[in-house]
């Protein structure tokens, strides 16, 4: 899987980089508005990361050029403006996420993997993973033709796990995604745990929990 | 607080006043030396007149004792008596009674003497004149007229005159009470052609633009700074991210790294209130449409009920349904979450927490004690304590929103109870 990171913030886009290779994605960086519009009209990517705020432009104008010429990528806006109306913007010219800075980076790869399996797979709505048969659509999971009964919150867990595998994921980043602003005023993350906790239970009694682990005093990690 | 016109009023008119008392004895002393001087001149001019006829008359001696008595009889105020020798001329005010008037009369009166055939009589002439006490209270009304008078016309003047003069200046302070610096708006001064207000004016627009210019570039720079601050945080949160994939990590990293997550949010959010702090102040959310809050705070209290159900925290709510406001909807569901954030925030363990919609007042209430400061709860970062790690910025974006639509938001304490209430 290829990536274009278009961000004028070297360290940060050296940071998704590397958190990101490893498994399938080949990234590169474009770190100015005329790199960006050149590399994207050099080669095709299966996701874009666009910051709005380049050097030599706005970011807005790449998404738009991207979407005049009928491109399948798909584009995750990582801006330092949260403003709504960016986002509305961004989300009606055609991006098909919007991450607000500062975030968490197995957020990034969650969202990442969940646009390209949109891409990528069009209409079908089963995922395949360690045995696992997700449908997408129905939000079911289902593990050697049994179902295992998910709440909504584990099924996203799930999900957010797949988007980072072999990745330690902090408790911070976890409540962060489950909880948003929420997370602010939970002064331990042991909903994290509770959430995580049943959501093993039931992949083990499926015979499937081999590949959730917990990392002592730092995190999660799906292993597969 | 006197108005100014009152206050240039008041001397003129006590002016006046003292003018007008002053006036009265110099009017009478004037009126009372003309008197007497044409009453004087006039009785002597009846002595000349009376020598010179009787001279003129010869009357034989044996007649003259019959003649005064005839005159003493008939003409008024006159009175001849023999005399054996002419004394000196005695001039003086005499008040008495007057059998033919019926009344108390104030006289003028010269005693002299005259020679009639060379012998000396004593002549007594009297002129009644009016009483000092009346002329007194004439002149006093008559002064008092003209006080009530200039009174009448001070006032008028001042209020037609003085208000046409003072008309620029009062048109330029009703403009200075209508300026509010955080509404985008200039003000304009109507034109004055008196030197002493155009200066006013000037002075004041351009104190007004430099105000207006400070205030910009302070909202512009906290804007700024907010945007500048997030890609360095997100380079931090990135550089944590990727340390905790280390292998070699151990649990106490491990721990410093969280720990550190847990700062770096909590940065994260600061910064992301203040951003949304001055863009309220700059303006910069669409308004007007039409948002059902009853289903807003339902909503967000759906939102809730997960972590309220793993905590001993009691949630009684009462939402009157179809209450309707207009604004924006995202900045709405800011002020409705910051206020039950905030309750739950600051509730003990096994508090309790109150949600009320109805009659166009959203209130929340929790337990807990004491009583807290109102004037300072809903400044920035007033509120900030090391136990309840918030950012400080929650309340003054309620306010903030709440002004902005014309809300009140008030805070009271009562029955243990904090009760925020938002009247929309």
């Amino acid at each position: 899987m290829k990536i274009l990171i278009i961000e004028d913030e070297r360290e940060l886009a050296q940071s998704i980089t590397e958190y990101l290779s490893g498994e399938n994605y080949r990234c590169e960086t474009a770190t100015s508005y005329e790199q960006a519009l050149e590399k994207v009209g050099l080669y095709h990517y299966d996701c874009i990361l666009l910051d709005l705020m380049l050097p030599g432009g706005d970011g807005l104008k790449i998404l738009a050029e991207l979407k005049r010429q009928n491109r399948q990528e798909g584009v995750i806006i990582i801006s330092a403006k949260s403003s709504f109306e960016d986002k509305i913007t961004g989300l009606q010219i055609g991006a098909d996420d919007y991450l607000a800075k500062p975030f968490h980076l197995p957020e990034l790869a969650a969202r990442i993997y969940s646009v390209i399996r949109r891409r990528n797979f069009g209409n079908a709505n089963t995922l395949i993973q360690n045995g696992l048969e997700i449908d997408l659509l129905a939000k079911t999971v289902t593990v050697n033709q049994s179902p295992v009964f998910l709440t909504r919150k584990e099924f996203d867990l799930l999900l957010y796990f797949l988007g980072n595998k072999n990745r330690v994921i902090s408790k911070s980043a976890l409540a962060e995604h489950l909880s948003g602003d929420l997370a602010d005023l939970l002064d331990n993350h042991d909903f994290v745990y509770a959430h995580i906790k049943n959501l093993k239970k039931k992949l083990s009694e499926a015979g499937a929990g081999t590949f959730l682990k917990t990392v002592y005093g730092t995190g999660y990690k799906w292993e597969g | 607080m006197k108005k100014l016109l009152n206050r240039s009023l008041k001397p003129m008119l006590i002016y006046a006043l003292l003018v007008s008392v002053g006036s009265i004895p110099v009017y009478f002393l004037i009126i009372d030396f003309i008197w007497l001087r044409e009453l004087d001149k006039h009785h002597y001019g009846i002595k000349r007149k009376l020598e010179n006829r009787i001279d003129a008359l010869s009357l034989p001696d044996s007649t003259v004792q019959q003649t005064v008595s005839i005159l003493n009889r008939t003409e008024p105020g006159f009175t001849l008596t023999a005399v054996g020798a002419s004394r000196p001329d005695s001039l003086y005010t005499l008040i008495r009674f007057d059998p033919f008037l019926q009344d108390r009369e104030q006289f003028r009166c010269l005693v002299t003497s005259i020679r009639i055939n060379n012998r000396p009589y004593r002549l007594l002439i009297e002129t009644n004149m009016e009483e000092i006490d009346e002329t007194v209270l004439a002149i006093a009304g008559v002064s008092l007229a003209f006080f009530v008078l200039l009174l009448g016309g001070f006032v008028f003047l001042n209020r037609r005159l003085a208000r046409k003069i003072w008309q620029p200046f009062y048109a330029s302070l009703g403009q200075l009470k209508e300026f509010n610096l955080q509404r985008d708006q200039t003000v304009a001064f109507a034109k004055t052609d008196i030197l002493e207000f155009a200066e006013l004016n000037d002075s004041l627009r351009q104190l007004i633009a430099r105000n207006i210019a400070i205030y910009q570039q302070q909202k512009e720079f906290a804007e700024n700074a907010s945007h500048e601050l997030q890609t360095p945080l997100a380079v931090v949160q990135s550089k944590l991210d990727l340390l905790l994939q280390n292998e070699n990590l151990t649990a106490r990293q491990g721990e410093q790294i969280e720990l550190a997550n847990r700062a770096l949010a909590r940065v994260s959010r600061i910064n992301k209130n203040l951003l949304l702090l001055a863009r309220l102040e700059n303006q910069q959310f669409a308004d007007r449409e039409r948002v059902d809050l009853s289903q807003l705070v339902t909503d967000q209290l759906e939102l809730l009920a997960d972590f309220l159900e793993n905590s001993q925290l009691t949630l009684t709510t009462a939402i009157q349904p179809g209450i309707e406001v207009e604004g924006n909807r995202l900045l709405i569901e800011i002020a409705v979450t910051n206020l039950l954030f905030n309750a739950i925030r600051h509730s003990p363990e096994t508090g309790k927490i109150s949600v009320r919609l109805a009659n166009r007042q959203f209130t929340v209430a929790n337990s807990g004690s004491p009583a807290l400061n109102p004037d300072n709860l809903f400044k920035r970062f007033s509120t900030v304590s090391a136990k309840t790690p918030s950012s400080g910025l929650g309340l003054a974006i309620v306010r903030e929103i709440s002004n902005r639509y014309g809300w009140s938001i008030t805070y009271t304490f009562t029955d243990g109870q904090h009760i925020f209430a938002l009247a929309v």
